[in-house]
């Protein structure tokens, strides 16, 4: 890399900057978790588990938490076949209206949230479906499809479609070439996209601000719900929750399929 | 060993004849041709769900408030529309996000092309997991999350004015602002963005590059003139996604601003629960829909549709 | 043959079962349903130090006589308005058992018919007229103590007396520390009769209020809900404002000299109440009222109301000791008068245009 030393130094300022603000609310929540004392401050007020403590007993977190877990888990299920064949059907297929099938996958992502959330929240209460916690799982997996598609949609354009052709020359009838061909050689997408939609799932906020209530809260609108109020160091100890799990998270997608998958150019 | 495996294997045998019978069963040959149509319609149906609601949507905007039941009325008007019209504070409210989304595309952009071509062109993998690391973390912790984060780095009783006090000088006003909502847009829009500038980063060859400098242009040149232009379709998709999804988002505003700066979303979320106004919030919602679709419309006329599109 | 002959009988068995169980049910149907635990009760309420004292003072005593856990929902009322009429219009149960809601929102959700009628609860006889709901057939809600939207002022800022006029708002020197409800709650009413009004305006001519809350917006108030001005008035943050007096007697308690006063203009006084949604299980509304009964009884409007520090429904309960005497804790009906009372109706009719003139003057 030939970096001459201005340019160098001005990439370098703005990346840290940026680095900074991506960073240090993480960091922040993080120190802020282990306070002994009563109020968030900085530094925290000497070190101690009694948040994480307090949290074990805290039946409205543990029963979102679970909740979230629930719904994140009906929405990767679904997300699944759906997105995989919807990518394998606009990239592998021939069709008509082929344009305008792209742009009413989109919708999910053309509609703002605000308006997508509250217009399912008018759909389920009108078909008495409102109020449960299936829906919630159907509702964030149609919002983030696009997701599940993208990332299964870049590994079929990687596909070869003479092996495919090849499989069906060789004799191998059409489920079996499915299943021995495309699906393996899809699979980096399959496992992107399902990770994506389990992690975008767990952390949506606004849709679920609108399709859960008090039986069904999810953790995401909890916390939102508990800033308004009062801000205790019992939702940083929640937050790291967060944390952890989106770590996991990072770690599993390096591992399966590597981060270096989104430094493609398609 | 050998013969469990032999035994095995023609029990999957079968089962996949058997499936291979009941595919062409329920899907015969002389369908092939529409298997496409086959695959897409699960997702085509799920989408569906949307439009259902888009189709309420537009049925209740029509309706106006019957202020002593507060039921809507069962009369067809476009009352609400003119409504929208009529006060200026939705205008305000509107011009205000717009004023918004483009600070927050502009600043956005400036950060995360750096970051993306930095992440790109480094050659030490090391960097790059640390920068990929970096950049997925905060993006898969999520919005509610980041913002709370925020609130105590910079809240009255913060850390930034924590810090001020024991210097001796006076606390900041740095949230429940402008600033503040814009602030945390630009953070959480800054991975949005990064991702989707790096893949065209990616397939400009440093080659080129490196040829206009040695050709003499120094690196402020070569990029304004070589590689921002090649960059330019990344660039497009980022922009759009960012001023769409700022434009209308709901969180940063609420916890960001304290209620104070009002953001469209916030409009749209208080006509439905504040006001209890259905119609009018329908209405709110229709028009930013349009107002939306319109504004990505002309975005891809100007630059070449497909920036966005699945088949790359 | 057989077969059928044992199926037969045994459906006879069941159908008597059945009808003995209906015999018994309408027989004790209270009984029934009182065996019938829920696990828990959803009662919707106000965070910071109304939540503290709701669960101190009625929740936690319910759980231990019932053995049945109150959660409390901190969803904001206007919220849970549509919420709730949504499910009950489109036959779902309803998200929460109990609304603890300002009358004026009872009142909408009563006029919808969506509330329960409380009129059998054993502990409505003898309570003040208070109350009981204005402009109401029976209790579709009930009322359970009132407060007044008080002038909170920091002592320290005002070191010549309290202010005697609203329109100390305006004053240059108290610019950017002064604060309002984010709606103008509590003090459209005042905002008329301090812009030059008078409280016969009300509700056909608001221009007055309108004009005083446009010279407002210049002096920059803070906009916000209960337990903001609480932190407000802790942090320094403001001098002046017009809330409910618990959210100023907390800050106080909290040991800042957080004082009120009635100014000339008048204090707005409006009452709280509880409600019940139509469409839950028998056996979740029978707990639900009994809750509402609880929260009627003595024991609990001693411990609630005086945590909060609001003249109770139930009658003859001493005020606590800081606010004998005080104007937030109108008792006799020459406090009332000293008081401005909107009539319910005129607020469920106007009080939802005022919010929407309130926010269009504030968001510009």
């Amino acid at each position: 890399m030939s970096l001459i030393p201005s340019k160098k130094w001005v990439l370098w300022s703005l990346v840290s900057f940026s680095l900074v603000t991506l960073s240090l609310p993480t960091i922040i929540i993080i120190g802020a978790s282990f306070t002994s004392g009563d109020i968030i401050q900085f530094p925290p007020d000497g070190f101690s588990l009694r948040w994480y403590e307090r949290l074990w007993e805290l039946d409205d977190f543990k029963d979102a938490f679970l909740r979230t877990f629930q719904v994140s888990l009906i929405c990767t299920v679904v997300a699944i076949p759906v997105g995989t064949l919807a990518a394998l059907a606009t990239v592998r297929y021939r069709m008509r209206f082929q344009q305008t099938i792209q742009v009413y996958l989109l919708l999910p992502f053309t509609i703002p949230l605000v308006v997508s959330g509250i217009a399912m929240m008018i759909l389920f209460g009108e078909i008495r479906i409102l109020g449960q916690l299936w829906p919630v799982g159907i509702a964030l997996c149609l919002i983030n499809l696009p997701f599940m598609i993208w990332s299964v949609s870049s590994t079929v354009n990687g596909l070869d479609p003479e092996l495919e052709n090849a499989a069906h020359s060789c004799g191998a009838p059409p489920v079996q070439t499915f299943f021995a061909v495309t699906l393996p050689a899809v699979m980096p997408g399959i496992i992107t996209g399902a990770l994506l939609m389990f992690i975008l799932a767990f952390n949506e906020f606004l849709v679920s601000l609108f399709l859960t209530d008090a039986r069904t809260v999810t953790l995401p609108v909890q916390i939102y719900n508990s800033i308004r109020s009062v801000i205790t160091p019992d939702l940083a100890a929640v937050s790291v929750v967060y944390i952890l799990v989106a770590l996991l998270a990072v770690w599993l997608l390096d591992r399966l399929v590597g981060l270096d998958i989104f430094l493609k150019s398609r | 060993m050998p013969k469990r495996t032999l035994d095995r294997l023609p029990l999957r045998w079968t089962l996949l004849d058997k499936l291979e019978a009941i595919a062409r069963f329920l899907w015969p040959a002389r369908l092939r041709g529409a298997t496409g149509w086959l695959f897409i319609t699960p997702a085509l149906l799920l989408v569906g769900v949307l439009l259902i609601g888009l189709g309420y949507m537009i049925e209740y905007s029509l309706h106006e408030l019957d202020l002593s039941t507060y039921r809507l009325k069962d009369a067809y008007t476009l009352d609400n529309y003119v409504f929208l019209v009529e006060q200026p504070v939705y205008l305000r409210v509107l011009l205000r996000t717009l004023l918004a989304a483009t600070l927050v595309t502009a600043m956005t952009l400036f950060l995360a092309f750096p970051y993306a071509y930095l992440m790109v062109r480094t050659p030490s993998s090391a960097l790059r997991k640390f920068l990929l690391v970096s950049l997925f973390l905060p993006f898969f912790i999520g919005q509610v999350v980041r913002a709370y984060g925020w609130l105590i780095i910079l809240g009255k009783e913060g850390i930034i004015n924590t810090v001020l006090l024991k210097m001796g000088l006076p606390a900041l006003d740095l949230i429940y602002n402008y600033g503040a909502v814009v602030f945390g847009l630009v953070q959480y829009m800054l991975p949005f963005a990064v991702l989707l500038i790096v893949p065209a980063i990616t397939a400009i060859g440093e080659d080129i590059e490196l040829a206009a400098e040695s050709l003499g242009a120094n690196w402020l040149r070569a990029f304004w003139h070589v590689v921002l232009p090649m960059a330019r379709p990344g660039l497009v998709g980022a922009g759009v996604v960012v001023f769409t999804l700022s434009m209308t988002d709901f969180a940063m505003p609420e916890i960001l601003g304290g209620g104070t700066t009002d953001f469209i979303a916030s409009a749209i979320y208080d006509s439905f629960f504040q006001l209890s106004n259905s119609g009018l919030g329908a209405a709110l919602s229709i028009v930013l829909v349009t107002l939306g679709s319109i504004l990505v419309a002309i975005v891809f006329r100007l630059t070449g549709a497909g920036t966005l599109s699945i088949r790359q | 043959m057989k077969n059928r002959q044992q199926i037969k009988n045994m459906q006879r068995r069941t159908a008597l079962k059945a009808t003995a169980a209906a015999a018994g049910a309408l027989a004790f149907p209270s009984l029934l349903r009182a065996n019938d635990k829920p696990k828990e009760l959803i009662v919707r309420a106000w965070g910071g130090a109304w939540g503290e004292a709701l669960k101190a003072g009625v929740a936690d005593p319910f759980t231990a006589a019932t053995g049945i856990k109150v959660r409390l929902d901190f969803t904001e009322d206007n919220e849970i308005k549509p919420k709730i009429w949504s499910a009950v219009d489109q036959g779902r149960i309803p998200p929460i058992h109990v609304n603890w809601d300002t009358s004026t929102n009872a009142t909408i959700s009563a006029l919808r018919g969506v509330t329960v009628d409380l009129s059998d609860l054993s502990n409505l006889e003898g309570l003040l007229p208070l109350a009981k709901p204005a402009g109401l057939e029976g209790y579709p809600l009930v009322n359970t103590y009132a407060y007044v939207y008080v002038c909170a002022y920091r002592a320290e800022a005002f070191p010549d007396g309290p202010p005697t006029s609203w329109k100390t708002l305006l004053d240059p020197k108290y610019k950017g520390r002064i604060a309002l409800y984010d709606d103008g709650i509590g003090f459209n009413p005042i905002a008329v009769i301090a812009g030059g009004g008078t409280f016969e305006d009300i509700p056909d001519n608001m221009e007055p209020g309108y004009e005083f809350y446009r010279q407002l917006k210049a002096n920059e108030p803070l906009l916000g809900e209960d337990s903001d001005f609480t932190t407000w008035f802790q942090n320094g943050e403001i001098d002046m404002a017009c809330t409910i007096s618990v959210n100023a007697r907390a800050a106080r308690q909290n040991g800042i000299d957080v004082q009120w006063t009635v100014p000339e203009e008048g204090c707005k006084v409006d009452t709280d109440g509880l409600w019940i949604p139509k469409g839950l299980p028998e056996n979740e509304e029978y707990w639900a009222k009994e809750f509402v009964n609880f929260a009627l009884s003595r024991e609990a409007q001693e411990k609630w109301c005086s945590l909060l520090g609001l003249p109770p429904v139930f009658p003859g309960i001493a005020p606590p000791e800081d606010l004998i005497g005080d104007p937030s804790y109108p008792t006799e009906a020459e406090d009332f008068a000293r008081l401005v009372s909107v009539p319910s109706p005129v607020l469920v009719e106007n009080q939802p245009k005022w919010f929407a003139k309130f926010n269009e003057i504030f968001q510009g």
